[in-house]
């Protein structure tokens, strides 16, 4: 793809969904979310209200250290991720040689099963999000008390103007207590 | 039956405002008690108006504004009017306790007595809360309240306290007056503004040449000095009014004070007091000089990176979601403090009025390290803030050392 050469722009190298991107010149200005669009072909991430509020353009950050954090592209430039690797909603999934989905992940299920998704605009924030709280939760398990609390304070930021909280609740919940090693006291098999 | 009780508790409550002061009276003073920010200190976050438990960290200690609802027990309810004035202009309760010169006494001692009536009246007729608020309890030798008497011979002012002619033939000289009254009398504008010293008292000769409050700094307010930074009365009439203007949006300490105060001033008192701040003949407003040339930093890349998405390519910001980085007058002040605090703490959602509100900004403590802060910091004075001094990240460290 030929870039107009008038824009000021930079190399990018970044890991997405573990595979090393191909590195190339990206324009400095660019947003994560338009280079995942636009050069990836990553579409699965949605641009929602570009302010940064909505939390549908949400996507992961895996550090060095094991830890992972929510970053929103609509509203950081691609060129934050330099050198970095991330996970976007395409990667939870486990797929065959020919890039069909196999297996879904454990929150991807849950919100199957609790038909979560509506018009599913929000979900790639929602899948993200619990998906970071749930590995979190196994790094640092809590309280069997303390889960409700714990997944509102981690996803009260994402909207879903459907108002799907109820359902998308229910399936952290449940995809929480389906992995082992989240809950405290050896009560995590409950669901 | 029924209607003599009803008749009985009309009359009843009737006499009880009478008491107090007719409604007029009681109005005036709610819009006094506004323009004193009485509720910055008096009203904890989230507490009942006026029921005290708001911390007021100052260098001797945490001081808690009291109860000032008319409850006899923890509020004023037995203050008389006389009691009242006495507390708001010397700092001292009906019993001989003397205040903490945090209450701004100093400020308040020019209050009339027909506005600190008014304000009395407006008290009383709130409803009394029957809760004791948080008690001051300072460290020795800041406990001993007697020593007070000493501080207030060496710093509190004397009987004469300006002209505080408001009705002068020259309306110009009657503005200038009341917005002197409005900045240095109700606002207490100098608690924050004026640099303070090591006795806590400001210094008068270097009034509202601005100081660091908390962590932030608290501008200068000189005519000269908003002059240079872009303001004008117009712009600074606009801020004080809905909280924000082309020059910014207020946060941190300021942001209370429009929550509280500032948006309730009339258009006539705002008028005043920015003749009083910036004169009858401002001097003219400096435009923002931006640099050129400067396209390919990495302080323009780590802005592209972290900012650009709200505050926009060209540092125009989003009507209601973030301010405008061109002309900020964070970026246009000698001091990189609060734009550094900003960058690295972050700011609150803020709403100023019905339909207007800015959105949470992230802080980047720990997206960013200090070298690249800095790096931003100094591109972003550079470019919109006709600032060239660089940031370091030896000041970045020193600005955010306390978190």
């Amino acid at each position: 793809m030929s870039k107009p050469h008038s824009i000021p722009s930079r190399s990018l190298n970044v890991t997405i969904n573990g595979n090393k991107q191909p590195v190339e010149d990206v324009p400095d200005e660019l947003m994560m979310l338009d280079y995942l669009h636009e050069y990836r072909n990553l579409t699965g991430t949605r641009f929602g209200c570009g302010i940064g509020l909505c939390r549908a353009c949400t996507v992961i950050v895996d550090h060095a250290d094991g830890t992972s954090e929510e970053v929103r592209t609509c509203i950081t430039g691609a060129h934050f991720f330099e050198g970095k690797s991330i996970r976007t909603v395409e990667g939870h999934a486990e797929r065959d040689e020919s890039g069909e989905v196999t297996q879904l992940s454990e929150v991807q299920q849950q919100f199957l099963n609790h038909f979560s998704f509506q018009c599913s605009y929000c979900a790639p924030g929602f899948v993200n999000a619990a998906t970071v709280l749930v590995e979190r939760l196994k790094r640092e398990p809590i309280e069997r008390d303390q889960l409700e609390r714990t997944i509102s304070a981690a996803l009260e930021d994402h909207l879903c103007r459907c108002t799907g909280y109820v359902r998308y609740y229910r399936g952290v919940r449940d995809a929480v207590l389906a992995t082992p090693g989240t809950i405290k006291s050896g009560k995590s098999q409950e669901a | 039956m029924r209607i003599l009780w009803v008749l009985l508790a009309v009359t009843g409550y009737a006499a009880t405002v009478q008491a107090a002061g007719d409604t007029s009276q009681i109005e005036r003073g709610q819009y006094l008690a506004r323009a004193a920010d009485c509720a910055a200190c008096h009203t904890a976050k989230g507490g009942t108006p006026y029921a005290g438990s708001h911390p007021l960290a100052t260098p001797f200690g945490t001081v808690y504004g009291t109860n000032i609802t008319p409850d006899d027990e923890y509020g004023i309810g037995k203050y008389s009017a006389d009691d009242f004035y006495h507390v708001l202009t010397q700092g001292e309760l009906p019993d001989g306790t003397q205040l903490y010169p945090a209450m701004p006494y100093t400020d308040y001692h020019a209050i009339t007595r027909a506005d600190s009536d008014a304000m009395y009246a407006y008290f009383m007729s709130l409803k009394p809360v029957h809760v004791q608020g948080k008690q001051t309890d300072l460290a020795w030798p800041f406990s001993m309240r007697w020593t007070l008497n000493a501080w207030n011979l060496m710093f509190a002012p004397g009987d004469d306290v300006g002209d505080t002619d408001t009705d002068s033939a020259d309306s110009d000289v009657t503005a200038n007056n009341r917005g002197r009254y409005l900045v240095d009398t109700l606002g207490h504008c100098g608690a924050c503004h004026t640099p303070r010293n090591m006795a806590g008292a400001v210094k008068d000769d270097q009034h509202l040449q601005g100081a660091v409050i908390g962590s932030y700094l608290a501008p200068n307010l000189n005519a000269d000095s908003m002059a240079a930074r872009g303001w004008d009365r117009d712009s600074l009439r606009t801020f004080l009014k809905t909280g924000m203007s082309a020059q910014g949006s207020m946060y941190s300490e300021m942001y209370p004070v429009f929550h509280h105060s500032t948006r309730y001033l009339t258009d006539a008192d705002l008028d005043a007091m920015t003749r009083y701040l910036m004169g009858k003949n401002p001097p003219p407003a400096v435009p923002v000089k931006t640099a050129t040339g400067e396209h390919d930093g990495e302080g323009r890349q780590l802005y592209f990176n972290s900012c650009a998405g709200c505050h926009g390519a060209d540092g125009q910001g989003v009507p209601h979601v973030a301010t405008a980085m061109l002309g900020n007058t964070a970026l246009r002040l000698d001091s990189p403090r609060n734009l550094v605090k900003v960058i690295h703490d972050g700011i609150q959602a803020r709403e100023f009025g019905a339909f207007e509100r800015v959105q949470a900004m992230p802080g980047f403590a720990d997206a960013l390290n200090d070298g690249e802060i800095a790096t931003l910091a100094t591109w972003l004075r550079r470019q919109w803030g006709g600032q060239n001094d660089a940031v370091t990240a030896a000041d970045v460290d020193e600005l955010t050392a306390d978190e």
